[in-house]
């Protein structure tokens, strides 16, 4: 199988070091274009798509497989291995943030530092631990992306199937940037949203920076602080900005953040 | 410029000129509203604010947008709509719920585009709403009858596996009954025939006893031969190709075999509009077989039979029709029976139900279906529907 096509890995910039850049849930790699550019000019630029997303092998989509997120984690080592990268920069947003987390735990010699950007390792309260959502609400953004889906639902199936006889249709779907197969979203968002990484975040030594939006419904700044304190190498930089997606609502900021973590590698590199 | 632009507007009511823009935008038949990149509302108008229930001071520069809607639309909103304004500008047709002050829901389809300023920095994003109360229903609905069909496929699917595996079940038990028993009722036949040389007989009905005897034997014999014939056929043709067959010369050799001394007038034959059929030839052979003998065996006493074998195309669907003036079936009370394994219509005549419950089979197993027209007294038509 071919991994770099099976992820739609595309690879820019130059420099001895690399950073990978990895999406959210409902997104692809396009999300990352007003800050990955930033970084061309001094470093190896690897975007990707999960598998189930974006321009992504949507037949390698085995839900049994992608179960868990430790699938994905597999899948970007893949890559890593592929391009025969280590020491790389992971920035992984949302869901793919926790992804990375699984990545560094099983490989650390692949990466140096982790840049986890609005993360979230469980967003459903539990005891002792708010994570801003009951069941009831993931319930809930489900069945707004079915109300979403419908119409289109029948339509879009031939692409997941292989047979794209509909060229028409399947266009104007791929007119929308973000767009993804309502089958695989719904898996993708159960197991985004019904994960638990908690137990997983002492066990990081890679040097982490944590970037908490000031005002995100999805990851509360309570939920940044705990990530703080659970990952024992970590830095918290608030960025006052609204939403989940601060590369694309404050790209300068997010793009400054993560320089200024950056920087000590930066500079030894240019010693 | 056209034509029509040209011609001057026809007078207009004046009542019409009183419509203005501020009064448009806050009494539209939908909600709109303004806010910041980051959802804060700036701007509403007085419909939306109807839907809601809130005033405009406890909305703007208060709340959000996401924040009117249910926590699923809210997700859905700082995950989808929000990156996909800032990466291509709009969002359309998406469906949310509004969360009303008193509590209550209303559903609506929002679209949005994000407005940049001079420097191409995000400014603002317009957002228009319309109440889809009755389309959500509609759509819930839809939703349901899908899930509900899924249900119903998957339930048949395994209905259709239970089925299909008893069938073969059963047409086991039949070939395994019919060959168990076949070697008896030969024993008792030979032993029959033994008897009748060695053993003699006071009584004078016993004569007649002992035909009937063999009679009833031979009745056997040919049930069983049938049923083997049923099951067998049936899993030959499994294996068997389709051919095209040419359809006189094959019908000839039949009716060869069905009156070795040939009767004149009986048949006609008439392939003109389809000459051949693709299929398994064993299965056209018992299929025609049964058929033409069934018009022989049927043939009502009182004149000679004419039996005409023809095709023709119906919806480019070949059709093959087999017409006798027989003795005819009461077709509206005995159509549900008419293909049924052992069901007879005419005792007074010799044979043991198996022909049309085959034909049937075969037919059905070639794809195609059969239509029969009757009526007592006058004769039967088959109608073979036969698609290539």
């Amino acid at each position: 199988m071919d991994v770099l096509k099976r992820n739609n890995v595309s690879v820019s910039g130059a420099g001895s070091q690399t950073m990978v850049f990895v999406h959210g849930f409902g997104c692809n790699q396009r999300m990352w274009r007003l800050v990955a550019p930033a970084f061309e000019a001094r470093y190896r630029v690897v975007l990707l798509d999960l598998v189930g997303a974006g321009q992504s092998d949507l037949t390698a989509y085995d839900p049994a497989r992608y179960s868990s997120l430790a699938a994905h984690a597999e899948d970007i080592l893949e890559v890593l291995r592929t391009l025969n990268l280590s020491d790389a920069v992971f920035v992984g947003h949302s869901v793919s943030a926790m992804i990375g987390v699984l990545a560094v735990i099983k490989d650390p010699t692949r990466f140096s530092r982790l840049i986890l950007v609005a993360p979230s390792p469980r967003y459903l309260n539990d005891e002792g631990y708010n994570g801003g959502f009951e069941a009831a609400d993931i319930e809930e953004l489900l069945e707004t992306m079915d109300n979403n889906y419908l119409g289109w639902s029948a339509a879009v199936t031939p692409m997941i199937m292989g047979h794209a006889d509909r060229p028409a249709l399947t266009e104007e779907l791929n007119n929308s940037f973000c767009n993804t197969d309502p089958t695989i979203a719904r898996h993708f968002a159960r197991v985004t949203f019904l994960s638990d990484n908690r137990a997983d975040l002492p066990l990081v030594r890679t040097p982490t920076l944590i970037l908490q939006c000031a005002h995100d419904a999805l990851a509360p700044v309570a939920v940044g602080g705990f990530l703080h304190q659970q990952i024992p190498n970590s830095q918290l930089v608030m960025l006052d900005t609204s939403g989940h997606c601060p590369h694309l609502s404050a790209p300068e900021a997010t793009i400054k953040a993560i320089e200024a973590f950056l920087e000590p590698i930066s500079s030894v590199s240019s010693l | 410029m056209s034509e029509a632009d040209e011609k001057p507007l026809p007078e207009l009511d004046l009542r019409l000129t009183e419509e203005n823009p501020d009064d448009l935008y806050e009494h539209a038949p939908c909600g709109y509203c303004s806010c910041l990149p980051d959802g804060t509302l700036v701007k509403i108008n007085q419909t939306m604010l109807d839907w809601l229930g809130y005033t405009r001071q406890e909305l703007v520069a208060r709340l959000c947008l996401q924040q009117l809607f249910t926590i699923g639309g809210r997700l859905h909103y700082e995950m989808h709509c929000a990156p996909l304004l800032i990466l291509q500008g709009q969002v359309r047709e998406i469906s949310y719920t509004l969360r009303r002050k008193d509590g209550s829901t209303l559903p609506v389809l929002m679209n949005a585009v994000l407005r940049r300023d001079t420097d191409d920095k995000p400014l603002l994003i317009r957002v228009t709403m319309f109440d889809i109360t009755d389309r959500r229903k509609y759509e819930q609905e839809l939703l349901r009858a899908k899930d509900e069909a899924e249900k119903q496929r998957e339930l048949l699917q395994h209905q259709n596996e239970q089925l299909t595996r008893i069938n073969a079940d059963l047409d086991g038990f039949v070939y395994t009954a019919s060959h168990d028993l076949k070697q008896p009722i030969h024993n008792m036949a030979g032993l029959l025939n033994e008897f009748k040389s060695i053993a003699t007989f006071h009584d004078p009905e016993a004569d007649k006893m002992i035909g009937m005897f063999d009679q009833a034997l031979q009745q056997i014999l040919q049930t069983i031969e049938g049923l083997t014939e049923v099951v067998q056929r049936p899993r030959e043709l499994e294996q068997a190709a389709t051919e095209a067959v040419d359809l006189l010369p094959f019908t000839e050799e039949i009716i060869r075999s069905l009156q070795p001394r040939e009767v004149k007038d009986v048949f006609k034959l008439d392939f003109a509009a389809v000459p051949t059929l693709r299929i398994a030839r064993t299965a056209l052979q018992s299929i025609l077989y049964n058929l033409l003998s069934n018009a022989l065996k049927y043939a009502d006493p009182s004149r000679p039979p004419r039996i005409r074998v023809s095709t023709r195309l119906e919806n480019d669907v070949p059709v093959l029709s087999v017409q006798d003036n027989g003795r005819g079936i009461n077709i509206e009370r005995h159509r549900s029976q008419l293909f049924q394994l052992f069901r007879r219509f005419h005792p007074e005549v010799e044979g043991v139900g198996i022909g049309l419950y085959l034909v049937n089979r075969l037919v059905a197993q070639a794809g195609g279906q059969i239509e029969v027209e009757s009526e007592v007294g006058k004769g039967t038509t088959f109608h073979l529907y036969l698609p290539q």
